[in-house]
């Protein structure tokens, strides 16, 4: 079942010369990256579809409402967003009320709450920090909570902005993993993403966008088959790609 | 060795205060100077509390219990501190933090310092224009520098030090909030410096394996293995849950393995396994 619908979608920044266009675009359950370079329009199309910025004109429908009719909880059951810096979103004293002031805004019991947040912190891995103000962790302690604080609240779409970003190798994993079991139970998990060698992983489709379109949906193989799809886009191909690659060459020309 | 070329860290431990467990406990290393040294680890290893050792900051800006001896060259951050700062470079894991926060272009914060020390404007100018086409910075020199980007902004927090051209460079994670085209450009310039001592704590272990002469790889605060990127990715392969390098995943793959039975973990070291098969 399609959850997301975009049709004839605009939008320009007051006293900016960057457009946004999308002619059709549709998002079902699962896992959904979107790449391209910095100024594409990826975070403007998550701000869009987040409801934090109004589409100038064109629509964006939710399961077949438009989504300015959700609002309060209905809204926060719907959607969750992430945003590049997690020093953007992080406002509580404790990592812990960071997580529960979410769920809080959504009339759970608060045995609820409790049980949930212990649960998210868990699988991110911050049971031990529930107590720290979110100001002492580190850079990637902060990234994860701030997925944590989204993740906690469960909405049937979750638009994350770069999650990966100066995560090691474990956080990664775990990651992953979340998106991948929440992607499995019906949400729509959308994720901008630089890291090229983690969509071939793992994500079947891939969205390019370039200059505020969107340029390619379909088959991740497919388009890093494609130099000139890869060109246009601007991306660098996955490490694993391009080793294969100068391999290749290499051996080709002995 | 010339005791002047050398980098030394003797049983260096680090507790930080109101914790029971150590931060860093019992480092004991030594390098020559003027080589890339790659700081990897996962998450709460020390490498950054690492980082904050050799660039002074601890135990000299934030108090903590401080054991043993760090060395680079004749500078020691535990003795003449003033000496020491003005020897290194330091580029923090929070980089906006590290902006003055007093200038209105990105031409002046990296003047800044060297304003600061002294230095004629003239001459200055010229450091400021070299340094910011190094980290690609030319066409914003005018740009206020709260509208760049957060890979803008690292790459500014770099030219400001650059600028001093300080012998020994130490960097927490300076390509985390980069786009992938700006990690590849700060890589091949880090190829580059071939006259500093470069620490570089980050993430990028494929880069690293590339142009680092040595890594040193931390696991809950103590030093797990050092030397050469080709050594340490063969002996920390099994059983530490780290990244591994894609050429050495590919050779694994491939079941091609170097004359010393090692894996190769960059590229030409990977072309050279099929040149020795022929």
């Amino acid at each position: 079942m399609t959850k997301i619908e975009i049709n004839d979608l605009k939008f320009t920044y007051p006293g900016d010369n960057f457009g946004l266009k999308i002619k059709h675009l549709t998002f079902s359950e699962g896992m959904i990256a979107i790449i391209g370079q910095n100024g594409a329009g990826k975070s403007t199309l998550l701000r869009l579809l987040s409801g934090l910025n109004q589409p100038d004109s064109g629509e964006i429908t939710v399961e077949g409402q438009n989504l300015n009719d959700y609002i309060g909880d209905k809204r926060l059951e719907r959607i969750g967003l992430t945003f590049q810096d997690p020093n953007d979103q992080i406002f509580n004293a404790t990592v812990k009320k960071e997580v529960e002031w979410g769920l809080r805004q959504m009339d759970k019991s608060e045995t609820e709450v409790e049980r949930i947040t212990e649960e998210v912190l868990q699988e991110v891995g911050l049971a031990d920090k529930m107590d720290e103000n979110p100001y002492d962790l580190s850079l990637s302690e902060r990234k994860l909570l701030s997925i944590a604080t989204v993740v906690a609240v469960r909405p049937k779409i979750l638009l994350f902005d770069e999650p990966m970003m100066s995560l090691d190798w474990p956080s990664r994993k775990k990651i992953t993993a979340i998106f991948r079991y929440l992607a499995d139970r019906g949400h729509v998990v959308i994720t901008i993403t630089h890291d090229m060698d983690w969509v071939l992983e793992e994500y079947e489709d891939v969205y390019a966008m370039a200059h505020g379109e969107l340029v390619y949906s379909g088959k991740t193989s497919e388009f890093f088959e494609s130099p000139s799809l890869v060109e246009e886009v601007g991306v660098l191909l996955p490490k694993a790609t391009e080793v294969k690659r100068e391999l290749d060459r290499y051996l080709k020309e002995k | 060795m010339d005791a002047n070329q050398q980098i030394v860290l003797d049983n260096l431990s680090v507790r930080y205060r109101g914790e029971d467990e150590e931060a860093l406990k019992g480092i004991s290393l030594t390098a020559k100077t003027g080589q890339i040294i790659g700081i990897i680890g996962n998450s709460r290893s020390g490498k950054t509390t690492l980082c904050d050792v050799l660039s002074g900051i601890i135990p000299n800006i934030v108090s903590s219990h401080v054991s043993g001896t760090v060395r680079l060259g004749e500078f020691s951050p535990f003795e003449a501190f003033d000496e020491y700062n003005f020897h290194t470079g330091v580029v923090l894991q929070n980089t906006a933090g590290q902006l003055s926060g007093l200038s209105d272009t990105v031409f002046d914060e990296i003047a800044f310092g060297l304003i600061n020390q002294g230095m004629s404007e003239e001459e200055a100018s010229k450091s400021v224009v070299r340094a910011a086409c190094q980290m690609g910075l030319e066409d914003l020199l005018e740009q206020a520098p709260d509208t760049l980007s957060g890979g803008q902004t690292q790459r500014l927090a770099i030219a400001s030090e650059i600028a001093f051209d300080p012998e020994f460079l130490i960097m927490d994670d300076p390509t985390s909030q980069m786009d992938p085209v700006g990690r590849k450009e700060f890589f091949e310039w880090l190829a580059g410096c071939s006259e500093k001592t470069i620490f570089i704590v980050s993430n990028e272990v494929d880069d690293l394996c590339e142009i680092a002469d040595q890594l040193w790889v931390l696991e809950k605060g103590e030093l797990i293995a050092s030397g050469k990127p080709l050594d340490v990715i063969n002996q920390v392969a099994e059983g530490h849950d780290l990244y591994l390098p894609v050429v050495y995943r590919m050779a694994k793959e491939l079941g091609k393995k170097l004359p010393s039975g090692l894996f190769p973990v960059k590229l030409s070291e990977l072309k050279g396994c099929f040149d020795d098969q022929n």
